[in-house]
């Protein structure tokens, strides 16, 4: 009787927190799509819903929070959020180029390589939206042990119209800003991945999150992690974890036959499931006109896709796929990019080159693109020289909307911003003419002849659409593309030299000021070369 | 001294008229503007444009400035906004034009040249070495070659000679406002105000008093007060007047820290001719500031000593200053030393005592044949690195400081030269007596 009444006080005592505390989800879900080349892509996602939560409004920033107790959504990630007061949060962590030729769209969009975060912010808070920015980049940067400090103010620029929100925003009566930075050269490793999984409410321990080996995941030819934060305004604040890797079966599998498992593609299966999760599913899906054979089979099959529950799965769980035709050539057609973007930096020159960005559109409607390209001081634009053309010719009516914000040396990026009309069937072509810039010693990189990377650019497609009836043009918007990223080789001095030329132009300057001053102080006088004894008089 | 003697006699045999020299000249010269894309290849030529005086860089300032954006925003564009407003107004931008307006600055600073040179001599009709004096300035590979890759610092040499010849011609407010002018568009020429206001002060004008060192010196008379004050309060309010253009038309003052301090700050460490790029590329980061006013205070410090020992003759001061310009300054190009040997044409008087002429001359074709050729092996071969290209400035620098050394000195020794030779006229007298400074 006392200890029942001992849990019944426990109970009333826990009970008023249990209330206040918005109540959370979270889902997992597993996807593979089986590509056109053999490869699979595989997408991770890890996804809790704050149910009833609103972002903190950044007007009280100056004043003390309040406490955040969460039993799934990561604190860590709660934290960050609130002591920045942000919306919106996209970060991700990419290694190398993805073939959107081979592999078509994804599922996510952020595929640029290297480092991107982007963030929607409102303003109205004590310390500026700048200043919001930089602490958010640099504890992003120590929760998953990367250079976010990288992305600083040479970085940042705020493309509002490229990046849009994801999620919506909460009306506090200021406008909410973005603020957007990339960095090719940062490598995701295993050293991003641990705190990345620490952020999971079953950590790798249980559910898809076993599959997470590192070993093979930053073996694949393409790899990348994500988080996504947005508010939605009626679920509330969702965090994504992604990770996406492109693996290639072949390279495991000791037979010609092209066939996964988890067990080759991870060397791992799933053990149990994560007994936390509101929905827990696997869907694998195949190009069409291709035939598969997978065990066990999926508990729904529609359109090429297989869906599990993995809710209802036999554990421990790992999957068998066979294909049993022949691979097809052809990308599935829903996720085929409408444009093919090449981007180089050509000219044999460390002092000038030329930009030339080429849009190729193979299908049969014409496609409106905008195009962004952020580019740090290093290599600065002649935006005179900016030309289109179209199959060789050129036409400066493809272009229009060009917005431009020079780039301030050692300062913040410029940014071009515009739109290219590409007509069926047709290749567009813009060149434009750059200059590289000069650093002192002190700005390179300890291995500045390897030169430096430039950000992606970004593409958003726009199906143009005439509706048969109307004969009214409409604009389909597809989700954003990412160029490749360039490496520019900049002219670099000798590093051994500081010294010696501190030395040689200051030993010149002095010979030089003083020749002058000696001639300018003396007086010429004539002397007799008959007899020394005479001259040596005054 | 037999080592100074030099052969000036060269020129005595040319007898064309200058108009038909200055004509053919400049009919030459448009067909080479005009030739398959001459500029084009040479617009990127560092040794022919810095980044103040870059055609490409004022276009890129002209298209912004066109489409609403301001161009002294960025990192490219340090010209002065008086270029924007001549450019987007009066002269129609196309390359065309640039061609023909860069080819008639050509022609008319030669003349100019021209001009100075029959002041100095006191004379209005041609002389036998008009033709000479235009070539020098027309011909000369250092001028020649970047107004062909039509570098603004090409106008800055006709607006030079201009000032410097109004000034000869005592023509006080137009010499006032071209040097105001120059002094807006490029900022560094600033030590020639001092030189041109004397020449303008002087009682002689700009006639040689090399000779005689004692005559009209102008700092000692109350002169100075009576004429400079008023010609530099005259020289104030055109820069004035300038200076406010050239708010109005960049709508600001942001031009300020990009035009003017462009040349004391060097935000742009792109190579040149001169010697400030390396240096504050390889300059520690915590000594950067203390340099720069070093090397800005170092440029200034000449102006005073040269325009006192040569205050008989403010035009040589004019010459020498033009060579510390064209050695020092923060953003150099051919085309500055390339104005000091031509405008050294102007003085004949000087040739038979220049100190180490031969010497010069080689530096100069050793430094003139190294600076292209390190600049694209380091940049567009690969081949060699940084080093050798700041050697070659080394050596330019050489040279042109021995230039400007040779005339200090031929002009310093012409002084005494009835003392040593005038007076005996024989030629063994030489031989017993030489001229030493004490």
């Amino acid at each position: 009787m006392k200890s029942l009444c001992f849990t019944a006080l426990i109970l009333s005592l826990i009970t008023p927190a249990w209330t206040t505390t918005p109540t959370e989800q979270f889902y997992e879900e597993l996807s593979f799509r089986n590509l056109k080349d053999g490869r699979v892509a595989t997408r991770f996602s890890f996804k809790t819903v704050l149910n009833g939560s609103v972002p903190r409004d950044p007007s009280t920033l100056g004043q003390e929070d309040q406490s955040q107790h969460y039993r799934l959504f990561p604190l860590a990630m709660g934290q960050i959020l609130r002591e920045y007061a942000l919306t919106e949060l996209h970060l991700t962590l990419n290694a190398g180029n993805w073939d959107y030729d081979r592999w078509g769209y994804l599922d996510e969009p952020s595929v640029g390589t290297g480092a991107e975060l982007w963030t929607w912010m409102a303003d109205g808070a004590p310390s500026s939206i700048d200043e919001r920015w930089e602490g958010t980049r640099n504890a992003l940067g120590g929760l998953f042990c990367s250079s976010l400090g990288g992305l600083n103010d040479k970085r940042t620029t705020s493309p509002e119209s490229v990046f849009r929100p994801e999620g919506d925003l909460p009306d506090w009566g200021k406008p909410h800003r973005l603020r957007h930075a990339s960095l090719a050269s940062e490598n995701v490793c295993t050293e991003n991945l641990t705190p990345f999984i620490k952020l999971l409410p079953c950590k790798a321990l249980s559910g898809i999150a076993t599959l997470l080996n590192p070993h093979r995941l930053f073996d694949a030819d393409w790899h990348g992690l994500g988080v996504h934060v947005v508010w939605n305004e009626h679920t509330g604040v969702e965090i994504s974890l992604v990770i996406q890797a492109v693996l290639n079966p072949f390279r495991f599998s000791q037979e010609k036959t092209i066939e996964w498992s988890f067990n080759s593609l991870f060397k791992k299966q799933v053990e149990r499931q994560c007994p936390i999760a509101s929905a827990s599913t696997l869907s694998v899906s195949f190009p069409a006109g291709e035939s598969w054979s997978l065990e066990p089979q999926g508990s729904k099959s529609e359109g090429g896709v297989s869906l599990y529950d993995l809710a209802q799965a036999q554990y421990p769980f790992d999957l068998q796929a066979k294909a049993s035709t022949d691979l097809s050539t052809s990308v599935h057609e829903d996720f085929k990019p409408p444009l093919r973007v090449q981007r180089a930096l050509n000219g044999p020159s460390q002092a000038y080159g030329r930009l030339s960005v080429s849009f190729s559109n193979t299908g049969a409607a014409p496609v409106q693109a905008l195009y962004l390209e952020t580019m740090p001081w290093l290599v600065q634009f002649y935006l005179h020289t900016l030309t289109a053309s179209a199959n060789g010719t050129e036409n400066g009516e493809l272009l229009s909307h060009i917005q431009y914000t020079p780039a301030v040396p050692h300062g913040k990026p410029a940014t071009v911003q515009l739109e290219v009309h590409v007509p069926a069937y047709t290749e567009v072509l813009l060149t434009m003419e750059v200059a590289k810039s000069f650093l002192r010693y002190t700005d390179h990189p300890p291995d500045a002849q390897r030169g430096w990377d430039l950000p992606p650019a970004v593409v958003i497609p726009f199906l143009v659409e005439q509706n048969s009836s109307s004969n009214a043009i409409s604009l389909r918007k597809l989700p954003r593309m990412y160029t490749n990223s360039l490496l520019v080789d900049l002219a670099t001095p000798d590093f051994s030299m500081p010294y010696n030329v501190i030395i040689f132009t200051c030993s010149l300057i002095a010979f030089l000021f003083g020749s002058v001053f000696n001639m300018l102080t003396r007086n010429f006088v004539v002397v007799s070369l008959k007899d020394d004894s005479e001259t040596e008089k005054p | 001294m037999s080592a100074t003697t030099r052969t000036t006699t060269t020129t005595k045999g040319l007898g064309v008229s200058l108009g038909a020299t200055l004509s053919t000249i400049t009919a030459l010269r448009i067909c080479l503007a005009f030739t398959k894309d001459v500029s084009t290849y040479l617009q990127y030529e560092q040794l022919l444009s810095s980044p103040l005086t870059s055609y490409t860089r004022l276009q890129e300032g002209l298209f912004l400035f066109n489409h609403d954006v301001d161009p002294y925003s960025g990192g490219l564009f340090y010209h002065s906004p008086l270029y924007l407003s001549i450019f987007s107004t009066i002269i129609p931008n196309s390359r065309f034009i640039a061609s023909l307006l860069w080819t008639f600055a050509d022609a008319l600073g030669a003349w100019a040249l021209v001009q100075i040179w029959r002041a100095r001599q006191g004379v209005s009709s041609p002389t036998s070495r008009d033709s000479l004096v235009a070539v020098s300035y027309l011909l000369n590979p250092y001028t020649l070659l970047p107004s062909l890759a039509l570098s603004t610092s090409s106008l800055e040499n006709t607006l030079t000679l201009l000032a410097i010849m109004l000034a000869s011609q005592r023509l006080h407010s137009p010499s006032l406002l071209a040097l105001a002018l120059l002094i807006t568009l490029n900022p560094s020429s600033i030590l020639l105000l001092a030189p041109v206001l004397l020449l303008l002060a002087h009682p002689t004008g700009p006639k040689s008093n090399l000779a005689s060192p004692s005559t009209g010196s102008v700092l000692t008379t109350p002169l100075l007060k009576k004429t400079v004050l008023p010609l530099f309060a005259e020289f104030f309010a055109y820069i004035a007047v300038l200076v406010g253009a050239s708010a109005l038309t960049s709508g600001g003052w942001s031009w300020v820290g990009q035009n003017v301090f462009a040349g004391v700050l060097l935000p742009d460490l792109t190579p040149n001719t001169g010697l400030w790029w390396y240096f504050f590329t390889e300059m520690f980061d915590h000594f950067r500031p203390f340099f720069l006013m070093v090397f800005t205070m170092h440029l200034l410090i000449y102006i005073a000593p040269i325009c006192v020992k040569f205050q008989h003759d403010p035009l040589f001061a004019t010459l020498l200053l033009q060579g510390i310009l064209g050695t020092f300054k923060a953003y150099p190009t051919l085309a500055d030393p390339g104005l000091f040997i031509a405008m050294v044409s102007v003085f004949p008087e000087i040739y038979s005592h220049l100190r180490h002429p031969i010497v010069t001359t080689l530096l100069h074709i050793h430094a003139a044949l190294l600076l292209p050729l390190f600049n694209h092996l380091w940049l567009a071969h690969g081949a060699g690195n940084a080093n050798f290209f700041y050697a070659s400035t080394l050596v330019f620098a050489c040279a042109n400081g021995a230039g400007v050394l040779d005339c200090l000195w031929a002009g310093l020794r012409v002084g005494i030269e009835k003392l040593s030779t005038g007076e005996k006229a024989s030629e063994d007298v030489e031989e017993e007596w030489t001229v030493v400074q004490e």
